[in-house]
């Protein structure tokens, strides 16, 4: 399957660590085209790559450089990607291999372990590109409608916005709605223009009980005082983050990433404001108590805009993350039933695990809670997920070094590791070259074999970093992966293993001077440990 | 046309195989017709010759089973591996949690066995640790026809494997709570069958918060003892060798039982590694401790 790699120097921040020549020695071997630019998202690096796509027939690509969730974040890096996707790459086989935050920005007193490991990390990423399988895109036109949840001033500005550009809309309150905002003088005209639209309809003392679908098209049921009805709509808009009550009902069906109070996070408050981690559910973007109407106002704007830029594409593309279920190996025992906190999951007429695509939210439970093996997910499957421990594992390090693996749940875990790039550059204080993360798209994604294949093939510890309680994008994976580990903890115990060699460590995303000074703690137990007791074998 | 020469071997195991499949009656002796036995330990003592099929019964325990398992592979076009103990490693493999020091200090005390007795191997194996198989019949003991129908393949050249759905699959008992979309336990605890008043003759013994190996053991027994009263043991082994029984009990059950109350089971590695612990990674992670004898 040809590959091509793009390193990025990241502006000579990567040269600064890392000796490039020596990390791409064996590159040639696997990738059909290999490439160093100062920056990746320079327009011309960008024609170079399309040319080679062409010309080489790649179907894999993998960018070493920034973060993975740069790729998903930043304007340039989702627009780098989609270049590559309209070029002919599936977008299952666009993968960042993360360079610069989890290597050189927190190992730069350590050019020899940074460019180990930078050269595994581009391996790891080049197995991703390679094994996962290509995914296949639902594609529709997007319902032109949104559903409103709260009738604030905030929620009926970004209403009577979206009425005005030809959207209908379903405001949802959950009180008694709109006789308070009537009487406000500078916000009446607006509600009387929501209220008496055509394309409007409201709803009183309403509750959120089901929700199904993803951006361009969501099915959300809703309980009124009348009754329960169920909206088809092409987008959700949170007229306010702190609808604390909304967003417990919505984190039911739907991914949304909440802080410590439980109110909706957009995706990067610089950049993508009103963004949640659900392309199709915006947030308006407003902290605190305000009252100045006018930042209302402007706030609302802001997430009515960024869901008509969703809404208004020609097409949406939804990509399934779940494979489909093996039939020879699925013999219907009702796990991922049980642990699928969407209700995605079910046995069909035949016996036959059948997953409800319009539910299913790619955390990949079901995956670790299939004794059989029987389903996988394409964004991070077992065989990679197994194979890039082991390629981890070969990591040569320092004599006498632990070498720790670190699992990253992408809620928490991963962005906190890319803040700790952050902490490193102000404060120059890092973490041993010798932890080596992998990325999984929940802590329930977490399989007890992985956690055994890391001790078996030769790691000295392992640290999972994950939501904390509450935070979980999938409501309970953090907490099912606790189960998980506590069990195996008291398995492995029988093998005299000490429970500091298996550590569960929670973290918010925000946390990166947290991230190294725990990945720092790992390293002085298990150092200690390998002290007294001596290693594992 | 000559008929297919069969040798069949015994090593560390209880022979039970060898009584599930002379439960064949008829069947056996017609099958007896197609082939020459030309090496067996019933019969003789003859060593392992130039041989078509092979058929191992048992697990590598001893330098003699290792030397008699490579013979066997080089005399035979086919091997056969028979029962749990041949292609998982079986209940004997249970010793691998200890060195073999341990367990012959335990068993013997001061007086060692004496000279003449093979050696043990530090590790009980699988002979797919050892050899390539051809033909793998897991079970404790594997059912009558399962190894009449691999026997019969293997005589006609054919190729033959279990079926590898989960044992669900053969389960008759019904599912209801294991269906429903919950956050809920099946159960407010986990109990052993001997605990339960009353036993519910049809329904999920999961439900029933008994622990059931069956959604991490190949099918292919006919969920014989579910339906006879007994939760699964496991003695099939994984669907897939790769999937450890153990590791995946806990996969599968932290969010079907109370995870607290499994924790707390006797036995948890027993149960969850009985037959399979050979095959699986878990038993070769130590920390510290001695290197073995």
């Amino acid at each position: 399957m040809p590959l091509g790699l793009y390193v990025s120097r990241c502006s000579g921040r990567v040269d600064d660590v890392v000796d490039i020549d020596r990390v791409l020695a064996d590159a040639r071997q696997q990738a059909a085209v290999v490439r160093v630019f100062d920056d990746l998202f320079d327009a011309e690096v960008q024609d170079r790559m399309v040319r080679d796509i062409a010309d080489a027939e790649l179907d894999c690509i993998v960018l070493a450089g920034h973060s993975v969730d740069h790729y998903v974040r930043s304007l340039s890096g989702q627009q780098l990607k989609q270049r590559l996707v309209d070029a002919g790459v599936n977008p299952n086989r666009v993968v960042a291999a993360n360079i610069l935050e989890q290597v050189v920005a927190v190992h730069a007193d350590d050019p020899q372990g940074a460019t180990r490991k930078a050269k595994a990390m581009i391996d790891v990423a080049c197995l991703r590109a390679t094994v996962g399988e290509s995914v296949e895109g639902i594609e529709a036109e997007p319902r032109r409608s949104v559903l409103v949840l709260g009738a604030s001033t905030e929620g009926m500005v970004a209403a009577q916005r979206l009425l005005q550009l030809g959207y209908s809309v379903v405001i949802a309150d959950r009180g008694a709605g709109i006789a308070e905002l009537m009487k406000s003088p500078t916000i009446r005209a607006t509600v009387a223009y929501v209220a008496g639209h055509p394309s409007s309809e409201f709803l009183e003392g309403a509750k959120l009980v089901d929700g199904s679908g993803w951006l361009g098209d969501f099915a959300v049921t809703l309980q009124a005082p009348g009754g329960e009805m169920t909206y088809r709509i092409g987008g959700i808009l949170l007229a306010r983050p702190d609808v604390t009550d909304w967003i417990d009902e919505l984190r039911l069906h739907f991914k949304v990433d909440v802080d410590d109070e439980g109110r909706a996070r957009s995706i990067e408050p610089a950049t993508h404001p009103a963004e949640t981690v659900d392309p199709g559910i915006m947030v308006v973007p407003l902290r605190g108590d305000v009252e100045e109407v006018a930042r209302k106002v402007s706030a609302a704007d802001a997430a009515a805009m960024a869901l008509v830029l969703q809404l208004s594409q020609p097409r949406t593309i939804h990509y399934v993350d779940v494979s489909q279920v093996d039939e020879s190996l699925c013999g219907g025992c009702a796990s991922c039933v049980k642990t699928c906190v969407f209700g995605a999951c079910s046995i069909d007429e035949n016996g036959l695990s059948h997953v409800d695509v319009r539910r299913c939210r790619g955390c990949g439970k079901c995956v670790v809670s299939c004794p059989v093996g029987a389903r996988d997910i394409v964004n991070s499957p077992h065989d990679y997920l197994m194979e890039s421990i082991r390629t981890l594992a070969e990591v040569e390090i320092d004599h006498g070094a632990e070498k720790i693996l670190g699992f990253l749940c992408s809620g928490c875990g991963y962005p906190a590791a890319d803040g700790a790039a952050k902490h490193a550059d102000a404060t120059g204080e890092g973490y041993p070259a010798s932890f080596l993360p992998v990325r999984i798209p929940c802590g329930g994604r977490l399989d007890t074999l992985y956690v055994l294949e890391a001790f078996r093939s030769g790691f000295d510890g392992v640290a999972v970093f994950r939501c904390r309680e509450g935070h979980c994008h999938n409501l309970v994976g953090n907490l099912d992966m606790d189960r998980r580990v506590n069990l195996l903890r008291t398995v492995l115990r029988s093998r005299n293993l000490d429970d500091s060699r298996l550590r569960i460590i929670d973290i918010s995303p925000s946390e990166g001077e947290r991230f190294v000074a725990q990945v720092n703690d790992v390293f002085e137990s298990v150092g200690a440990l390998r002290k007294t007791k001596g290693g594992l074998r | 046309m000559s008929k297919p020469r069969l040798a069949h071997v015994v090593l560390g195991g209880c022979e039970g195989c060898y009584v599930s499949l002379l439960d064949a009656g008829e069947g056996l002796v017609e099958f007896l017709g197609t082939v020459d036995i030309v090496a067996s330990p019933i019969l003789s003592d003859d060593d392992l010759t130039d041989c078509d099929i092979v058929l191992v019964e048992g697990a590598v325990t001893t330098e003699h089973d290792e030397q008699v398992l490579i013979a066997a592979r080089a005399a035979a076009k086919t091997l056969v591996a028979l029962g749990s103990c041949a292609v998982l490693g079986g209940i004997g493999g249970l010793r691998n949690l200890y060195t073999s020091r341990e367990v012959l200090s335990d068993v013997y005390g001061e007086h060692r066995p004496g000279d003449g007795l093979p050696a043990l191997t530090s590790r009980v194996k699988a002979c797919s640790d050892v050899v390539e198989v051809d033909i793998s019949i897991p079970g404790c003991a594997p059912e009558t026809e399962t190894i009449m129908a691999a026997l019969t393949a293997a005589v006609e050249g054919r190729e033959w494997s279990m079926p590898r759905r989960n044992m669900c699959d053969q389960c008759e008992r019904e599912k209801h709570a294991l269906l429903e979309h919950t956050s809920e336990f099946l159960s407010d605890a986990v109990y052993g069958l001997m605990e339960l008043d009353e036993i519910d003759p049809k329904l999920c013994f999961l439900e029933q918060g008994v622990l059931c190996m069956g959604p991490m053991t190949r099918e292919g027994c006919g969920a014989r003892c579910t339906a006879a009263g007994v939760p699964c043991r496991g003695c099939q082994g994984p669907s897939r060798l790769e999937f450890e029984q153990g590791g995946k009990m806990i996969d599968a059950l932290a969010a079907v039982l109370p995870a607290g109350a499994i924790m707390f089971l006797d036995d948890l590695v027993g149960t969850g590694y009985r037959f399979s612990l050979p095959v699986s990674m878990f038993p070769t992670i130590v920390d510290g401790g001695d290197e073995d004898a």
